[in-house]
This record gives C-alpha cells, structure tokens and sequence, in this order.
C-alpha cells in the first residue's frame, strides 16, 4: 500500500469516533478501530467525550424491570464466578467494551457528566412544564447574567433530583397553568406559571406560602417565565398562592389570589 | 453509596454491593435494552446478561477514568445493539421490503414519549437538532443501525452521516450540559 494510500485509511479511521461512540460500526470495523484507538490519543480522547454524550441518550430510556429479573439475576450471582482483575485482556470475555479508550488518563479534575434528573422523577405535565421554562432561562443566558443563570439552573436542577421530588399542576378555565416541582426534604419547591402574559402597569406577580393559622409569607417575585424557587417550606405548608402586586411586591397579599396550589399531593401539609 | 463506589466493592466479591448496585442501574439498563430491542421477552433476557456480566466483569472498571454509570450503560448499549443486528440479519428480507415500500425512517421526536424530566430534557435537546443530525443519532443509538445503514435509509454519503453522528452529539451535549 502506497504511503498515500495509507494516510488515507488512517483519515478515515479518525472519522469514526462519533459512529463508535454510538456503537454503529460494523463488528470488523469496531476492531479495526479500537486497535486504532490504542495508538490515537486524539480518537481516544474524542471517543471518551462523545461516549459520554451517548450515555445521556440513555438515560431517559429508564424504565423499571421486571420483578422477576431480579431474583434471577441475584441467584445467578451466587453461582457465578468473577474475572479477576489480573486477567490478561486477551483471556477475558470477546466484546467487552473497553473502559478506558487510549493510554493516557483524561485530563485530572475533569468532572464527570450526570444526568441532571434522577431517572425516575414524577412524570407530570409539570415536569414538562419546568423543563420548558429551563429553556426559556437558557435561551435568555445572553442577555442576563451566565453565571446567576447557571446557579439558578443548577439550583432547579438539585430540586427536581431529590429523591422525593413530586410534582403537581393546576390549570383554570382559561388554560393558564401553574406547575410546581417539590421536595419535602430539601423543603424546596420550583414554581412555574405559563399563559398569564405580563401583568398590566409595571405590576409584578408575587409568590405566597400559606399556612394555617398564621400570615402568608412572600416567596418572591416571577420574573416573567423563568421558573421561581422557593424555599423553606416545612411541613406545614399547605398551599401556594399567586397575588398580582403593586411594582417591587408587597409585605402581604393586597389582592385576591390568581391561583392557588394545594401541596398535598407534592408531600406537604400533613 | 453511588454507583462507583459500589462497582468497587462488587469487583471484591461483595453480594450485598451488588444488590445495592442493582437497584441503581437495572432500571436505566433494562429501559435501555428495550428501547433497543423492544421485544420485551428478549429486552429481559438481554439485560439479564448485561447485569450478570457487571457481576462477573467489575474488576475491570476504574473509578479514576470515568463514570461508573457510563460504563455499565455502554455496554448494556452494545449488548442490546449486537442482539436486534443478529435478530434483524435474520429477518433482513422483510427490512429490505420495507424499506422498497418508503416506509419513512423513524423519527423518535414524533414518538410519544412518557414525560420524565430527563426524558423531556433530552426530547427537547433532540428536537433541537437539524433533523438529519438527529435522525443520524437516533437511528444509530436507539435503533441499533451501523452508521452505512443509516446512510442507505437516509440516503446520504457515508461521510456526510459521520459528520452528522459527530455534530448532532456535539450539540447533544451543549443543549444538555446547559444547567449541569
Ligand atoms: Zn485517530
């Protein structure tokens, strides 16, 4: 083969990280290409960053087994042997994904990506709708502050991971939606509103926890569409409310409640 | 405990890490395997394997390298992958007419999809991408097609797909990494 004929071939191996990253090539080209990867640290390293990128595809996949797997798999384990770690790779099961791509670690300190939700969070229109107000905050990342929005993003994002994050919705007549996504634990809550347009004359939309037998109290101002986050909700909380105020808000509600969410159903209350 | 460590503690033997170590990923890999297969019959016994293999296999991951999760759902994806290729060689005739009779390719965007939150995420980061990057990336990932069938359903050169697969989770990954 010419020199030139070789470059070649090796050009095209590289190309192939993104189908490997997304197990698309055929078995005899995977092989060929992960013999490559071993002497490529360029491939190497775009196959380790595309992988990861691959693996959140499969995330949202998650889906609850079977019971009956279970069992099967845990009795299985008491019979089966385990590889050791000093087992030549060669001896080890054919086909084996490898784990590490190329020879040299990735770079230290590089943080590992996980998905921003657990799998298993409540499915609700809720949860649709905090998500689409995260893009809204997203997509208004120019304009504001990157990294307030990151931190109220990441903010959000620790919500709706909490183990017991619950989510409820209410709608009125009019389609005009409040969503809200909570964790009892963290004692948090992320409020959304959709489909009541800005309020008239410079007004703002404010944020009430109420309680029986005592004040509500101001759990901030909606800044248009961004998704609110509330915090130190105990126990007995029992319902969110949303009042339209004068500019800069008010020490107490001075209007009847635009809607109100009773937060049972998200673990308060009881 | 999380998955890494745990992973660790089942590369020394220990059942009880492992029972731990099932609870946290038999659900993303079983969900995973079956979006894939989607013979619930063989999705089952395709994860089986996969999660007998993390038993067996344990010592081979490295927590200094990368995550544990990446690692198990790697190879629950190539696990699913070889199965619905060895099942669709079998059945290939009946691809080849459905493709003659201009079946479009399946477009996972127009599915509907139960809405978690990570599920409504990366639905919305899909749509997001031109849709032949998207359709490159799905076809690939969630229908197990090697990336020359993904250019013969899509009727695009063989580089042009490649590039498509590279760019669509290029953008996956600034549209998911956003609030992260
Ligand atoms: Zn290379």
């Amino acid at each position: 083969m010419s020199f030139v004929a070789r470059l070649l071939r090796r050009e095209d191996l590289h190309s192939l990280a993104a189908p490997y990253a997304l197990d698309a090539l055929e078995r005899a080209e995977r092989r060929r290409f992960e013999t490559h990867l071993s002497t490529c640290e360029v491939c190497a390293a775009e196959v380790r960053a595309l992988t990861e990128d691959a693996v959140r595809l499969a995330w949202s996949t998650a889906a609850p087994p079977p019971a009956a797997l279970r069992e099967r798999v845990l009795s299985a384990v008491r019979t089966t042997p385990q590889e050791s770690a000093g087992v030549p790779a060669r001896a080890r099961a054919p086909q084996l994904p490898p784990h590490v791509w190329g020879n040299q670690a990735p770079p230290r300190g590089r943080s590992v990506r996980r998905p921003l939700f657990v799998p298993f969070a409540t499915a609700t229109a809720a949860a649709a709708l905090v998500v689409a107000s995260l893009f809204a905050v997203q997509a208004n990342e120019a304009r504001d502050d990157l990294a307030a929005q990151r931190a109220r993003a990441s903010e959000i994002a620790n919500v709706l991971g909490a183990p017991d994050a619950r989510a409820s919705t209410g709608e009125d007549a009019k389609g005009r939606r409040i969503g809200v996504v909570a964790s009892a634990s963290e004692g948090r809550a992320v409020v959304t509103l959709s489909g009541y347009g800005e309020p008239p004359g410079g007004r703002v939309r404010q944020l009430w926890l109420m309680r029986p037998g005592a004040q509500p109290r101001s759990l901030g101002l909606f800044d248009g569409d961004t998704p609110l986050i509330a915090s130190g909700l105990d126990t007995s909380s029992t319902s969110l409310a949303v009042t339209v105020e004068p500019g800069g808000g008010s020490p107490q509600p001075t209007s009847q409640p635009i809607v109100q969410l009773a937060l049972k159903s998200v673990g308060f209350g009881e | 405990m999380d998955a890494d460590e745990l992973l660790v503690l089942v590369a020394g033997g220990d059942q009880k890490a492992f029972e731990d170590l099932y609870g946290l990923v038999s659900g993303p890999v079983y969900g995973l395997v079956r979006r894939v297969v989607r013979d619930p019959a063989q999705s089952e016994e395709v994860a089986q394997e996969v999660l007998l293999e993390l038993w067996r296999s344990a010592a081979r991951f490295d927590p200094r390298r990368g995550s544990a999760l990446s690692w198990v759902l790697t190879l629950a994806h190539r696990r699913a992958v070889d199965r619905v290729r060895s099942a669709r060689a079998a059945g290939e005739r009946e691809q080849r007419e459905a493709l003659r009779s201009g079946q479009p390719a399946f477009d996972h965007v127009a599915e509907e999809v139960e809405a978690g939150l990570e599920r409504e995420w990366v639905r919305r980061c899909l749509e997001r991408l031109t849709a032949l990057q998207r359709q490159s990336v799905t076809l690939a990932y969630y229908d197990g097609y090697t990336y020359r069938e993904v250019a013969e359903r899509l009727s695009l050169p063989l580089g042009t797909v490649k590039t498509r697969m590279r760019d669509g989770l290029t953008q996956l990954r600034k549209c998911l990494g956003g609030v992260a």
